[in-house]
């Protein structure tokens, strides 16, 4: 220990302007997301959504590659000569080629992965902080609760993007560039405000959802059951139920599916039954769904957030 | 010359959960410095605290810290002016796992409003203040006890605020960790001009920091006043252990005024009233034909000052 001279030598007071509490959520998001990017599970799981990243960025490359390369050229199927380029274009309903559905269906697929890292995500994040009485080092500062969980949102959210919207807009980018892009990023604007919008959707529903959860079990384990069941279990029930009553409303119990609706609507897509798993309920009430979710999950919060837990 | 504001103010301030009543009108004014609040456990001292940081409202009455209005709800812009005054040393851990010594100071400032630079360059500061600059990369969960709470007095300090409010800082420490936590909260008060306000139900942290105590028991203010006053009322007692016929000793004790309290393995632990002198003890002794075979003192402690106070 210094003694008293060496302690007076040694503290400095600090003269200086404190910022408002806004500026607090950024720091609880950017200290969550170094949280995860410690862990070497979250990257194994990264690496993952990047080989399916890679996986589309090679086939829209293919694709148009194909089409150059055999354009002109003709195939004989069922007795009918068809020009291979055709053929090609009915690849669309891989949902490959940089349409609507190529978007939606990057979204989609990388949400599997997603669900994953967040079931994983939620006891670093929250879980820990009622576990280990961190609360109390949060809320004991200047701030209110809606910063704490905006800044755990926002966390949750920018893993999020970096799975899903980030490479999408370098898909975007991509696309244009091997059309003819000084009309293509022009006409098809939308699919980029699209994935901003469904990347937009996923961080507010997925995040407050993640936030909530967390904060009831606080657990890892129990939270992967949570989310199984979130997933997994109101996707089967619906289809299940879908089917029973020939009702497509039942689909709506399906959250993920539900938040796929909303970003094929943002993107403009088509509702086509047989390539969006069958009739689908309204886009409508697949956001009323989602705000649902949110509204759920900010009264959750605001009751079990509390301040005075501070001081035990 | 500008009048120093008081560090607490409170004016009949109560607070009720249901039926259950916290606070009950308690009335208090106290100027910087560093203050002990004592009291047993649900006497009302946590929910005082969580007044003082604006984290509760009162459902009666008025306050101030340093000037500052308490009161209204948590998520306020008044009670986030308030809770930038105060730095806070909670008792559980609050640690955030993961993020090392010098992140969880950072983190700390900046959520008390600083910038990214400046909450950087304030923990290294901050940290080496405490003795933690070899262990600042260390992820704070492989702390040892002491370092834990080291590193929670340095999220307290980070953007030097005037008043610090630590709650129960030698929780959990070591004869030398505790003797070394009290030496740095002292410091701060003394060398630092830090108004410190420590929670807790050790009386010798109090005895050992504090020049003032406000004891609570039971939603109401049993006791405020100096350390050293309230040591000055506690009563002389002796240890006194003598050899011989002591009957007729021990009755001239009593009729000077010497109350036995006890007696234990034939030494008598004795109250000696205002003003005695100890070579009285000899002179009675020598007249009475009895050895004083030993004579310690043994003061009444501020443990039992405090009992005495609470009921």
């Amino acid at each position: 220990m210094p003694t008293p001279t060496e302690a007076h030598l040694r503290y400095r007071p600090w003269r200086g302007t404190l910022r408002p509490p806004a500026y607090a959520a950024v720091a609880i998001a950017r200290s969550s997301l170094k949280l995860l990017f410690r862990r070497k599970l979250f990257w194994a799981l990264y690496g993952l959504a990047l080989l399916l990243f890679f996986f589309y960025f090679y086939c829209l490359f293919l694709i148009v590659w194909l089409k150059q390369q055999f354009a002109e050229r003709t195939m004989t199927i069922l007795g009918g000569q068809v020009r291979l380029s055709e053929f090609i274009d009915r690849l669309d309903g891989l949902g490959l080629t940089g349409s609507a559905y190529t978007f939606a269906n990057f979204f989609w697929i990388e949400g599997y992965i997603a669900m994953i890292v967040l079931a994983l995500a939620g006891a670093v994040l929250v879980g820990n902080d009622f576990h280990h009485g961190s609360l109390a080092y949060y809320l004991s500062k200047p701030i209110g609760r809606r910063h704490y969980v905006l800044g755990k949102v926002l966390g949750v959210g920018g893993f999020v993007n970096l799975m899903t919207t980030v490479p999408a807009v370098v898909l975007f980018l991509q696309a244009g560039l091997l059309n003819d892009w000084k009309t293509w990023y022009f006409d098809h604007v939308r699919l980029l405000l699209g994935s901003l919008g469904y990347g937009a959707v996923l961080t507010v529903v997925l995040g407050l959802l993640l936030v909530a959860t967390a904060v009831v079990v606080r657990r890892t384990v129990p939270l992967v059951m949570i989310w199984t069941a979130v997933f997994v279990l109101t996707r089967i029930v619906g289809e299940l139920l879908a089917e029973v009553f020939e009702s497509p409303w039942w689909r709506l119990l399906d959250l993920w599916n539900d938040l796929y609706l909303i970003g094929l609507w943002l993107l403009g897509a088509e509702f086509v039954p047989s390539r969006i798993g069958g009739p689908q309920p309204p886009v409508w009430a697949a956001g009323c769904v989602a705000v649902g979710v949110c509204v759920g999950s900010l009264l959750l919060l605001r009751r079990r957030i509390r301040a005075v837990e501070v001081v035990s | 010359m500008e009048l120093m504001p008081d560090l607490i103010r409170l004016e009949s301030i109560s607070r009720t959960f249901g039926a259950v009543v916290a606070l009950d009108g308690v009335t208090l004014s106290l100027p910087p410095g560093r203050i002990g609040v004592l009291g047993p456990n649900g006497a009302g001292k946590s929910t005082l605290l969580k007044l003082l940081m604006g984290l509760l409202p009162p459902t009666g009455g008025s306050g101030f810290v340093l000037d500052q209005p308490l009161g209204g709800d948590n998520d306020t812009a008044a009670n986030w002016r308030l809770r930038q005054l105060i730095g806070f040393m909670p008792e559980a851990d609050a640690l955030v796992p993961g993020l090392t010594g010098v992140e969880y100071v950072a983190l700390a400032g900046e959520l008390y409003g600083m910038s990214r630079r400046q909450a950087q360059r304030r923990a290294h500061e901050v940290l080496s203040y405490l003795e933690l600059e070899e262990a600042r990369y260390r992820r704070v969960e492989q702390y040892s006890a002491g370092m834990k709470q080291r590193v929670k007095l340095a999220q307290a300090l980070v953007h030097d605020p005037p008043v610090l409010l630590l709650d129960e800082p030698t929780s959990g420490l070591d004869p030398a960790g505790r003797d070394a936590m009290l030496r740095l909260v002292g410091e701060l008060g003394t060398d630092h001009g830090k108004s410190v306000l420590l929670s807790t139900h050790l009386l010798a942290d109090v005895q050992a920091v504090c020049e003032r105590v406000v004891i609570i028991a039971g939603g109401k203010v049993r006791g405020v006043g100096e350390v050293h006053e309230l040591l000055a009322v506690r009563a002389d007692r002796f240890k006194l252990r003598v050899q011989g016929e002591a009957d007729g000793f021990r009755a001239q004790l009593t009729a000077r005024g010497v109350a036995v309290l006890g007696e234990q393995n034939g030494e008598w632990q004795i109250r000696v009233p205002a003003g005695w002198a100890n070579a009285e003890f000899f002179r009675l002794a020598e007249a009475h034909a009895v050895t004083v075979r030993s004579l310690r003192r043994d003061d009444e402690t501020l443990e039992e000052v405090f009992l005495k106070s609470v009921g």
